[in-house]
This record gives structure tokens, C-alpha cells and sequence, in this order.
């Protein structure tokens, strides 16, 4: 499945978050992270963010997507860091 | 979903906050030696502008790597990295293959075994040692190998091309395999199959290749460049295949073991050659996305440029992400992971449970 997450948290757990989204998904944007997974690994990666947040004062979303075939990715302006296995 | 990882830019790979981060930069160490002994003799000035340089460096931007995403890492550039690092890399078990500047297959860092058996090891040396066994597990690699090659001329012959001269004899070659009475009888068999099968490609190939024989070390021609490349892809996506379960790389039937490199992944490449870089490479020149340009050639040997190898890779990458149903799992099972479920097969059949089939394309 692909799987977007997008956060908005205190200064202190946002960059938490940051270190911890980074061994999982790819960075796209600040606080947005972007990636192929499997279930299991996104439960894990639920289960990591919970443990990481305050849920009454942080907010995290995702949005889920069966496969990557059934969305549009669209840039404007600049890409901040391109997904790719090539580097 | 795991993936690999394809660095060609030189620079650093690095641990950093639990995770991977390539850093872009030269590939030569700094030269720092050098420029302190010089400043002390100079006078202020210049210490304060080296200061300077040292006070704002250049920030290159570093890309992070997801480190839980990657199966393996390929190395085509220059790279840089420390034990801390390789240590992170054997910690979360992943395997870093190395090309030299020609693309040649070099080395791996093969992090320790993190799924043994002793169990299936005596099995497996057991089954090497006599020598009844290891024809027949042999005679299936080679027979997998043949049927896959049979395949790919089949698949060609339907399209405007007789082949049927090959596939006869070829299907001749393969009554053969069985009757095998040792390893070299068994290997004088492979190499008529596959010099037979090399003719065919220059029919199959829209394009004059003058292909009459495979050379290695070095390639001389591009097809030969292209082989060799692609070969040594498949070798290292066995290994990094064969590092998940518990057989033992070093200990293989149809090659001699320990004779060069993980021999067991040689054994089971045979079997996967056909299907993925032969293929590719038959589609890369027939839709002329690889040509002359991509070659460089220098003392007589032929090579795939940086760009050719790119175009290769992004193919090769694709194929094994490509999935088919399986028959008997009944479910959608990726290249890669057919390679997977052959180790599987081999370790049921080394442990008594199930004769081993090698695979065979069944579409």
C-alpha cells in the first residue's frame, strides 16, 4: 500500500517525529512523508508514532492508498527531494 | 516493501539519527595535511580566510535514505563510509554489493548470518558430498535453465523469426541432461546448449551484433558487455535472495563450491538469466534504448558506460519488481520473490521433504 503522512506537532516531538518518519518513509516535504509499505510495517509505524506523540496535542494524519496506480502526484514550484532508488 | 538502493554519485554514506544519509561530495579524501603546514608559516591573513572556510563549509544537501526500506545497496560510484555505518548496515541485515569502474561485480559486504542451521548445513554438505545426489540436484539447475532458454526462443519464434532449427536442438540437448553421469558431462551439456542459444540471438536481435561467442574477462563486444553485466546482476539479486534463508552460499552442486565467489548463488542464477537479463537485454537493443553511444571501448575490451548501466539498472529493477500469478500459492509473487521461493524449494528438498523442480516459465 502507499501511504502519505502528514503531521503537526510541538517543536520538540516534530522533529522526533522527523528522525523517526526518516528510517521508514521518504522525506517530501517538511512534516510530509510519502512511501510504499506493507501492513505490517505501516501498523509498526503507528504503533512507533503513538509512542512518540502527545495525542492530545499533536495531530497526525495519513491517507492510505491501495496502490500507487490510483493516485496523481503533482509538483509545484520545486521538489524538494525527489523519491528515487537512484542516486 | 523493501527495495534496492542504485548509487552512482560519489561521495559519503553515513549513519546518522537512526537512519541512512548519502552525502554528495568528492571522492578523494581532503587534503588536510598539506594546508595546516603551509597556514602556520603564513600570516594572519590567511588563517583567518582558511578560518573562514572552516566556519562556513559548504552544506551539501544530504538525502536521507529510508533505512527500513532497503533490501540491498549497489555501489557503481565512489563511496565513502566508516564501521559505524557498516555496523548499522549488518545491524538491520542489509547487504552492499560493490562495482568496480568497469561494472564489474567485485564484492559484497555480507553482513553475519542472521537465519542459520546447522541442521540444513550437514544436509547440504551431505548431499554435495555424494555424488549421486549432487548430479541430480545439478541436472536440475541446468534443466531449468535449458526449458527457460527454450522459452525465450519460443516466445521469438512466434514473431516472424524461425528459431525451430535452435528449439530442436536444444529440446535434443535437454533428453540429454538426465543421462548426465558427472558434473563436467552435465556442464559439456550447458555449454552446447548455450553456445547454440548465443547463435540464436543473432536473429532475434533486429540489429547486426555479430555476436559469435560469449568472452569474459574481459568482454570484447557490446552483446558480450551486456551479458556480462547483466549476469552480474542477477548473481548478486540470488545472493542478497539467498542471505534470507538458511542455506549456505558457499556450498553449491553444479559449480564447484568455494571455486569462485558464493558459488551457490552461481547454481541458481542459471536458472534465472533467461527470464531476467537475457530479456531485458533483447527488448533494450530491439527498441534501440541502448546503442553504440552507451559503449566505450578501450584496449579491446567493451563496457557499458555510466549511462548504459543506468538504463540497464532501471530495466532490471523494474523486472523484478514485476508481478505474475502463482500457480500453487495461488497468489501475486513478484520475480524477486521467485527467487525466494526457489532457496525455498532447495531446502525442502535438501531436508527430504519434497523433490525439488527447478522453474520453469509457465507463461
Amino acid at each position: 500500500m502507499y501511504v502519505i503522512i502528514v503531521y503537526d506537532a510541538v517543536p520538540k516531538r516534530g522533529l522526533k517525529l522527523l528522525k523517526y518518519l526518516r528510517q521508514h518513509l521518504n522525506w517530501v516535504q517538511n512534516s510530509v512523508f510519502e512511501g510504499e509499505l506493507t501492513e505490517s510495517e505501516f501498523e509498526r509505524i503507528k504503533h512507533g508514532i503513538k509512542e512518540i506523540v502527545n495525542e492530545k496535542q499533536d495531530s497526525v494524519i495519513y491517507y492510505v492508498f491501495d496502490s500507487q496506480n490510483y493516485h496523481e502526484r503533482g509538483i509545484i514550484g520545486i521538489e524538494r527531494n525527489e523519491i528515487d532508488t537512484f542516486i | 516493501m523493501k527495495q534496492n538502493y542504485y548509487i552512482f554519485s560519489s561521495g559519503k554514506l553515513i549513519r546518522k539519527e537512526n537512519t541512512l544519509y548519502f552525502e554528495p561530495g568528492e571522492s578523494c579524501e581532503p587534503q588536510e595535511i598539506q594546508t595546516s603546514e603551509e597556514s602556520i608559516e603564513v600570516e594572519d591573513q590567511t588563517i583567518s580566510e582558511s578560518d573562514n572556510d572552516n566556519s562556513e563549509p559548504k552544506r551539501l544537501p544530504r538525502k536521507p535514505i529510508p533505512v527500513e526500506d532497503i533490501d540491498s545497496i549497489y555501489c557503481f560510484g565512489e563511496l565513502r563510509f566508516n564501521t559505524k555505518f557498516l555496523n548499522y548496515l549488518a545491524q538491520k541485515e542489509i547487504i552492499l554489493h560493490l562495482f568496480n569502474y568497469y561494472g564489474y561485480y567485485t564484492s559484497s559486504f555480507y553482513p553475519r548470518e542472521p537465519y542459520v542451521s546447522g541442521k540444513l548445513l550437514i544436509e547440504q554438505v551431505k548431499n554435495y558430498l555424494d555424488p549421486e545426489k549432487r548430479i541430480n540436484i545439478a541436472q536440475k539447475f541446468i534443466l531449468g535453465a535449458a526449458e527457460n532458454i527454450k522459452k525465450n526462443l519460443q516466445y521469438y519464434n512466434v514473431r516472424e523469426k524461425d528459431l525451430s532449427y535452435f528449439i530442436n536442438t536444444i529440446e535434443e540437448q535437454i533428453t540429454k541432461i538426465s543421462n548426465s553421469k558427472d558434473v563436467q558431462e552435465l556442464m559439456g551439456i550447458e555449454g552446447n546448449i548455450r553456445s547454440n542459444y548465443y547463435i540464436a540471438w543473432n536473429l532475434i536481435i533486429n540489429k547486426e551484433i555479430n555476436f559469435e561467442k560469449r568472452e569474459k574477462h574481459p568482454p570484447t563486444n557490446p552483446v558480450n558487455a551486456l551479458i556480462s553485466f547483466g549476469n552480474s546482476l542477477v548473481y548478486t539479486t540470488v545472493l542478497s535472495e539467498i542471505y534470507k534463508t538458511q542455506l549456505n552460499p558457499l556450498i553449491s552442486f553444479l559449480h564447484e563450491p568455494g571455486e569462485r565467489r558464493f558459488s551457490l548463488s552461481l547454481d541458481v542464477a542459471e536458472i534465472f538469466k533467461p527470464l531476467l537479463s537475457d530479456r531485458i537485454i533483447f527488448s533494450l537493443l530491439n527498441k534501440n534504448q541502448i546503442n553504440e553511444k552507451h559503449f566505450s571501448s578501450e584496449l579491446n575490451k567493451c563496457y557499458l558506460t555510466e549511462e548504459g548501466r543506468k538504463i540497464f539498472l532501471k530495466e532490471f529493477d523494474d523486472k523484478l519488481k514485476t508481478t505474475i500469478k502463482h500457480r500453487q500459492l495461488k497468489k501475486s509473487v513478484s520475480y524477486r520473490h521467485l527467487i525466494r521461493l526457489e532457496c525455498y524449494k532447495i531446502i525442502k528438498h535438501l531436508l527430504g521433504e519434497k523433490e525439488y523442480k527447478p522453474f520453469i516459465i509457465w507463461w
